[in-house]
């Protein structure tokens, strides 16, 4: 019992992390429609900027959030407005290629940079843990990692549903052509969502690098695990993706080192050839 | 007759190398109810959609109060005043009656009036006050008309195109929803009726143009106009 | 009447280019193609080529075969794959076992391989065809994938540490040429006559006009599986004369996704939905390859990546596609209605 309960834990702990991987892709396979290939890549930055940055300046990894956050909203922007708006032009294959040809050369830019040494944000309580009742224990680490997750995605809930910017992001998705004629440009607010996928990106990097090590070329595995998320959750549902990241939180912890991923890529898979639409989404 | 609010000249529209609008030329006089009305298949749609930004026209000229806004997109053409209540009503089905609303005071100019439109709107259709929390998924078609005639409202347009307001409705709920048209024309906007049921149209409208296949062919006033000689420019004959 | 999506505007007019098109086909065009191969076949038995000229060429045929194949799918029918990897690695792996764990021909390994990626690419597509667009893609990579993870965790292949071919005797670097050759000239010869049959019309209608496609009356669903299953053996058997070349396999590069980079790049830049593109852009491809690695470490991806986001922002029919719509001509059409 007490094992189950404490997988259950653990399962929920990653859940978040998987659910933070996931929040970006989702918003602009759903807003933008478009798979976003380089969001692992995206990630991986946000990993290196927070792990770099807090050596450099010798501060806490969660504190560099206040520079790879804006940082990566400004290149989120850029990336949509100057590249892919052109080629979504020609229609959605074009666009979701050009994603993938900034994946591999982002992937390769960062071996250049960073080579193939792994990588770890270092924080002074990475090894405590709180003893529970039962012999259960929670790691600090994933306990601040957790908090870190839920606050994202709330503050982004929060954003979505009361802000004008929030939701003229949730008309567009409904209706572009609507959408403008209520005064929104539909480019611009593109734009702005992918700056916000690359700001969340930005913190799941963290999240990453305070748990994991990771290398340059880790950007596929999480970008799975995000189009995971995204399929299992729908496109652009938010409690879909919380609940998405807990399955595959709970997959990976059941299976293990050696099978959580195969389990999770196996569970994916079914997932799409039954629901290809996603559990959430209507 | 007062200086035009709109006024669109030789207006051409195309999708690809199809030729939707061929040539439209009317006016629309500032504070009145125009109607325009056509057949299935006449391009009102294509020309409503063109003049208020949503497709580019690949010809002609469309002026608004004084200013050339040939193929101005749409989200700027709202800030001008020029509001289209699309066909369809083409709610945000994924958001609440009054997300939708709110969406309707986007442009910077109506943000600071958002609750004012907001009672506005709900005093004109109180139903949708009842449902304000409700997806606009599981409203009936005429609240939903309702919702997208308050949402273009939100936004304080002096010119409002109708597209087909009253396509699928049951009598009873066109003839409420064109009693509210009218008084948003007697508070002083300018009111475009796109319509296929041609009778109810021409009796509210002062001015009527007649649309066939891409032209505009006949238009004038609705009192002068012969019920003949409007059939004969609708049918073609 | 619905109100299209605000970005399409330009697809419309791209579509529309009109006018004559000169069609390079029939038996000028077949006379050049056999004078081709008839000289790459003279050139590899007599040993006029040096074996570092035979090997670039018979890289290029199989990056030619493997690009036709993802050309066939994704420029014609609409099926864009990020995952024919799948089949490299299993035929890899087929090869590699039957030679090494079983001591047979490497024949039997191609086929071996050819048979294993029929039932697989059969099972697969039950499963694949249910999803459309960006699902497929990445449902495709994520199958791939996970193969990558089983082998890496699978006893009887070595696990991650891979495996080496022992073919007995092992052939030489002309026999591989002539092989590679080979299977090239049958595969362009399959899409070319599976194009112009009535199943390539059915596709391309579909690709072009889901609505129109059911009128031309062809069963789509048996047109994308036949598609679907002949892209499978040909990638298959392409994957297994590489790593007969090659001489070892491991999972993450029998599976990687670098596989589907190369096919992805050789379309794009050579022309999407043309049947020359391919061609043209797997000798570039093959060329670039040879000369980035010259250039200090790790800069092959981050130019080829480059490249390609260039060819689809500027040239987005490719060099050849750009060239064709320019110069209004056409090799070997497969459009039967070009002139509508």
């Amino acid at each position: 019992m007490t094992v189950v309960i404490q997988m259950l834990i653990n399962g929920i702990l990653l859940g978040s992390v998987y659910a933070l991987l996931g929040v970006g892709m989702s918003m602009i396979f759903g807003i933008v429609r478009l798979t976003n290939l380089a969001h692992g890549e995206f990630i991986i930055i946000g990993a290196y900027g927070s792990t770099l940055l807090s050596l450099a300046l010798g501060v806490d990894p969660i504190l560099t959030l206040v520079i790879t956050v804006p940082v990566m909203f400004i290149a989120g922007v850029l990336i949509q407005t100057v590249l892919i708006n052109r080629v979504m032009l020609q229609g959605s294959e074009p666009a979701l290629l050009v994603t993938f040809g900034l994946s591999i050369i982002l992937k390769d830019a960062l071996l250049l940079l960073f080579t193939a040494d792994a990588r770890h944000a270092n924080v002074p309580y990475s090894t405590a843990t709180i003893r529970l009742p039962a012999g259960l224990h929670i790691a600090v680490l994933d306990l601040v990692v957790f908090a870190i997750s839920l606050a994202t995605i709330l503050i982004l809930t929060l954003f979505l549903r009361y802000t004008y910017m929030g939701r003229a992001i949730r008309a567009t998705s409904d209706d572009t052509a609507a959408a403008s004629l209520m005064g929104v440009s539909v480019r611009r607010t593109y734009g702005i969502a992918m700056g916000i996928a690359m700001a969340t990106a930005a913190v799941a990097g963290l999240g990453v690098g305070m748990r994991w090590t990771f290398y340059p070329s880790s950007g596929g595995d999480y970008l799975l695990i995000a189009f995971g998320v995204v399929v299992i959750g729908g496109m652009g549902s938010i409690p879909g993706t919380l609940v998405a990241g807990l399955i595959f939180g709970l997959a990976q912890v059941i299976g293990g080192a050696n099978y959580g991923m195969l389990i999770s890529y196996l569970l994916l898979i079914l997932m799409l050839a039954v629901r290809p639409q996603g559990l959430f989404s209507k | 007759m007062s200086e035009p609010i709109l006024k669109v000249e030789g207006l051409q529209a195309k999708y690809g190398d199809f030729l939707a609008v061929e040539s439209a030329t009317l006016d629309v006089p500032a504070g009145k109810i125009v109607s325009v009305i056509g057949a299935n298949g006449a391009r009102k749609s294509t020309l409503m959609e063109t003049i208020a930004g949503i497709h580019k026209p690949s010809a002609g000229k469309v002026t608004f109060k004084g200013e050339d806004i040939t193929g101005m997109p749409a989200e700027k053409l709202v800030l001008r005043g020029l509001s289209l209540v699309p066909q369809g009503s083409r709610c945000f089905v994924r958001m609440s009656v009054e997300d939708n609303l709110i969406m309707g005071s986007y442009p910077k100019h109506a943000r600071a009036r958002v609750k004012e439109s907001l009672d506005f709107v709900y005093q004109l259709f109180p139903v949708l006050k009842e449902k304000r929390h409700q997806p606009t998924s599981s409203l009936s078609g005429g609240q939903r008309q309702m919702v997208a005639i308050g949402r273009a409202l939100m936004a304080w347009p002096d010119l409002i195109l109708f597209d087909e307001i009253s396509l699928g409705l049951a009598p009873a709920i066109i003839k409420d929803i064109y009693a509210r048209i009218r008084e948003i024309n007697a508070g002083g906007t300018t009111v475009v009726l796109v319509e296929q049921d041609t009778n109810r149209a021409i009796r509210t409208a002062e001015y009527t143009h007649v649309m066939l296949k891409g032209r505009v062919v006949l238009s004038g006033r609705s009192k002068e106009l012969g019920e003949e000689e409007i059939k004969k420019a609708y049918f073609g004959l | 009447m619905k109100i299209p999506v605000l970005l399409d505007r330009k697809k419309t007019k791209a579509a529309s280019s009109g006018g004559q098109v000169r069609v390079l086909d029939g038996v000028p065009m077949l006379a050049a193609c056999v004078a081709i191969a008839a000289a790459l076949y003279i050139f590899g038995l007599t040993g006029v080529l040096s074996s570092n000229i035979q090997r670039y060429l018979l890289k290029i045929f199989l990056y030619c075969t493997l690009s036709s194949m993802w050309n066939l799918m994704s420029g014609y029918t609409g099926m864009t794959s990020l995952g024919q990897q799948t089949y490299i690695g299993l035929a890899g792996y087929s090869l590699t076992v039957m030679t090494a764990t079983y001591a047979m021909s490497y024949w039997v390994g191609f086929l071996v391989g050819a048979v294993i990626s029929t039932i697989v690419s059969l099972i697969l597509a039950i499963i694949l065809f249910r999803m459309r667009g960006m699902y497929f893609a990445v449902a495709t990579w994520v199958v791939a994938e996970a193969l990558r993870t089983f082998f890496t965790s699978w006893k009887f292949v070595k696990k991650g540490a891979g495996m080496t071919v022992a073919a007995r005797p092992y052939p030489s670097t002309s026999t591989i040429y002539i092989i590679a050759l080979t299977l090239c000239i049958i595969a362009l010869a399959v899409v070319y006559f599976l194009l112009k049959s009535r199943v390539g019309l059915g596709l391309t209608a579909m690709r072009d006009d889901p609505d129109a496609a059911s009128s031309v009356g062809v069963d789509i669903f048996k047109s994308k599986l036949l598609v679907y299953v002949v892209s499978a053996i040909f990638t298959a058997l392409a994957g297994g004369i590489f790593y007969l070349n090659k001489g070892s396999i491991y999972p993450a590069g029998g599976f990687g996704i670098s596989w589907t980079v190369s096919m992805v790049f050789i379309v794009i830049i050579g022309g999407i939905g043309t049947m020359g593109g391919p061609v043209l852009g797997s000798i570039l491809y093959v060329i670039f390859e040879e000369q980035l690695a010259k250039l200090p470490g790790g800069w092959t991806n981050i130019v080829l990546g480059l490249i390609a986001i260039l060819v689809i922002l500027f040239l987005p029919d490719g060099i050849l596609g750009t060239l064709q719509k320019k110069l209004r001509f056409e090799i070997l059409s497969q459009k039967r209605f070009s002139g509508e």
